[in-house]
């Protein structure tokens, strides 16, 4: 089949940059990283990119196509060839361009090394040399966050980390949550309070990004998420984000709606909306801030309440209580729901395995 | 007419109320009727979720378990955060008996019925772009928006992620476009539709949350869009509220009007201004209502 692209070529020491569109022929079965390899190959040996593996295991070609970043070697080209589209590939975002798509990941590795990627042991040795043993439900609480390959897919897209390049961000977060989660590791409240900080977990604005583009489904907003319940478990809660977070709490058990008024007050302390006052008068202006009396209180908020009582004393709290949820979605992701006819190479799930030689339906022979 | 619990969640009952009037007088004329849900709390808007995530789904199963009580197959929000919140919490008790039997035991507890029939939680705009809704939605739009340049916002958490959501492709999504020309308005495209207004760190990170507002209002602003429309009020209170702030950090007044989808929809339909409510803006809507009045 024939492939067109156009790529963005840059150079950072020549500051030259151009799109540039090419046409190669290859295979049905040909990804994007084979598509470059042919480009590079036949037409422009200059073309800079990095591959490796070409099996979706060592994280080296994160690229951006149509401004989406994939991994070159999970995307098939078959269907977009035939559709005549001609796709835009691009170095990946919130990393300076080094050349073509090769991008500079010194902040990359930095932020990962910050948090101290690595087992700080504190168990005791089990005596004559045995092994010691974790149970693989206590391993499993962590699973997904041992699938990073560390491909920065997600740092990327990450939306918080294009408006404050100091947020430590998902890839790093992620792998801060593998070892809080390690029953091995002895430094788990260090490290809460470290993701805790100024660059860390508060800084997430929730956007998502993360976990849509992650190609080995590690959820790396799910990971912060366990990050900050874990930590307010521990009373590692002094950040505004984690005030703002536990106000909610507090207001769905006494009231059941959010009191929207006394949370900047209850996040920012007292001084602080003292001086979002001009602000806030504006808003109040427009209805924005509702007088907190008499207080919106949902019917029946004793159920609330008292739920908040059995649910405290059940220990699913931290991030425990994310892990379930998870769990539960597992099934889902993995077709285990029952339904039986369930397409696993439906849309949604991981591309078909794409054999040499083999003809896609529809495909012209 | 089609019968949808209605969760309308903290902000349309109290900051945004224009978005429950407005919601509340489009309704039928969509196909849709509203059941109030009365005993219903917050969802928790993803705080509960990471502060205690058990306390978070024992919330949104007792929101389901309501719901569900009044017969109707679908939860209808008008919140992308809500939807979330409530899609998620629903995928977990659905897809793990276990899990399901243990809250609804707590329930029972606290004298809640179960949540046993499963119901679908489906935001306003799902109802409206798609089907019978959009059908009712373009006659209704019979006033029309003249023309009007509308520049869309999504809001992330409707289309991500989206094995959760699952409406659209969360990279080329088309609903709010479909609705803004069906109304009678032209449909801006631009880079940052589909990112983040930084809403959820506002508070506790206002420069970083700044930093991501400015982008799609700078960008419809340079479109020339004469409104931006989000079908998430928690987008809609940083656009519009905290739009302001945007001075000190681009030297530009942007006065960009924000509207609420169901505000969009309501003006293409004729909807009177007491269940509009634009007073309750802080940008003002004059500008675009006088182009319309032209």
């Amino acid at each position: 089949m024939k492939v067109a692209l156009k790529i963005w070529r840059s150079n950072s020491q020549t500051g030259e940059r151009a799109l540039r569109e090419y046409e190669v022929d290859a295979p049905e079965w040909a990804t994007l990283l084979d598509v470059l390899d042919l480009v590079k190959d036949r037409h422009d040996g200059s073309l800079a990119y990095r591959k490796s593996c070409r099996m979706t295991i060592c994280g080296s070609c994160g690229m951006r196509m149509d401004g989406k970043t994939v991994l070159a070697c999970r995307t098939r080209m078959y269907e977009i060839a035939e559709a005549g589209h001609i796709p835009v590939i691009s170095a990946m975002g919130n990393m300076p361009v080094v050349k073509d798509l090769v991008t500079d990941m010194d902040s990359f590795w930095e932020k990962f090394k910050a948090v101290k990627p690595y087992v700080q042991p504190g168990y005791i040795e089990p005596p004559g040399g045995r092994e010691h043993i974790i149970s693989r439900e206590q391993m499993s609480a962590i699973h997904k966050e041992s699938l990073c390959i560390n491909c920065g897919s997600c740092v990327s897209e990450c939306n918080a980390m294009e408006s404050d390049p100091a947020f430590l961000g998902p890839h790093a977060l992620a792998k801060a949550m593998r070892f809080v989660g390690d029953p091995r590791d002895s430094k788990r409240i260090d490290r809460l309070e470290e993701v805790s900080g100024h660059n860390g977990i508060h800084q997430c604005t929730r956007c998502y990004y993360c976990n849509e583009r992650c190609p080995k489904g590690v959820d790396p907003r799910d990971a912060i998420a366990k990050l900050s319940a874990e930590a307010i478990k521990e009373s590692i809660d002094s950040d505004m984000g984690a005030k703002h977070a536990k106000w909610f709490v507090t207001s769905a058990k006494t009231t059941g709606w959010l009191r929207e008024t006394e949370l900047v007050p209850k996040t920012q302390g007292v001084l602080a909306s003292i001086k979002q006052a001009k602000f806030a008068l504006e808003l109040a202006r427009h209805g924005k801030v509702p007088p907190p009396f008499p207080p919106h209180v949902a019917k029946n908020v004793k159920e609330a309440r008292r739920l908040h009582g059995i649910v405290a004393r059940q220990g699913r709290n931290g991030f425990a209580g994310i892990v379930q949820g998870e769990q539960a979605m597992a099934k889902l992701e993995h077709g285990h729901t029952g339904h039986s006819d369930r397409d696993p190479y439906g849309p949604g799930s991981f591309p078909r395995p794409y054999l040499p030689g083999e003809k896609r339906e529809g495909a012209k022979a | 007419m089609k019968q949808v619990a209605y969760y309308k969640g903290c902000l349309a009952s109290l900051s945004a109320k224009e978005l429950d009037t407005s919601t509340r007088a489009l309704a039928p004329k969509v196909g849709l009727e509203l059941i109030e849900l009365e005993s219903v709390t917050c969802c928790g808007a993803g705080d509960i979720h990471e502060a205690e995530p058990d306390y978070y789904l024992h919330l949104n199963a007792r929101i389901l378990a309501y719901a569900a009580a009044t017969g109707a197959d679908t939860l209808m929000t008008v919140c992308n955060v809500c939807t979330l919140n409530l899609r998620q919490a629903n995928w977990q008790l659905m897809n793990d008996t276990e899990l399901r039997a243990r809250v609804n035991e707590n329930l029972a507890q606290v004298g809640v019925q179960p949540y046993e029939r499963d119901i679908e939680v489906k935001h306003f705009l799902w109802e409206v772009a798609a089907g019978e809704g959009y059908e009712k939605l373009k006659v209704a739009a019979h006033r029309g928006l003249k023309g009007l340049k509308i520049a869309p916002f999504y809001g992330c958490q409707i289309l991500r992620p989206s094995k959760l959501m699952g409406f659209e492709d969360p990279d080329t999504p088309s609903s709010l476009e479909r609705i803004i020309e069906a109304c009678g308005g032209e449909a801006l495209d631009y880079p940052a539709k589909l990112k983040c207004c930084g809403f959820p760190i506002i508070q506790a990170r206002e420069e970083t949350a700044l930093g991501e507002l400015v982008q799609p209002i700078e960008q419809a602003y340079e479109m020339g869009a004469d409104a931006m429309v989000t079908p998430c009020p928690l987008c809609h209170l940083s656009l519009d509220a905290w739009q302001s702030k945007l001075k000190k950090t681009t030297g530009k007044d942007f006065k960009m009007p924000i509207l609420h989808l169901s505000q969009l929809i309501g003006v293409a339909a004729g909807i009177s201004e007491a269940d509009l409510q634009f007073k309750r803006h802080v940008v003002s809507l004059d500008k675009v209502m006088a182009k319309l009045d032209a």
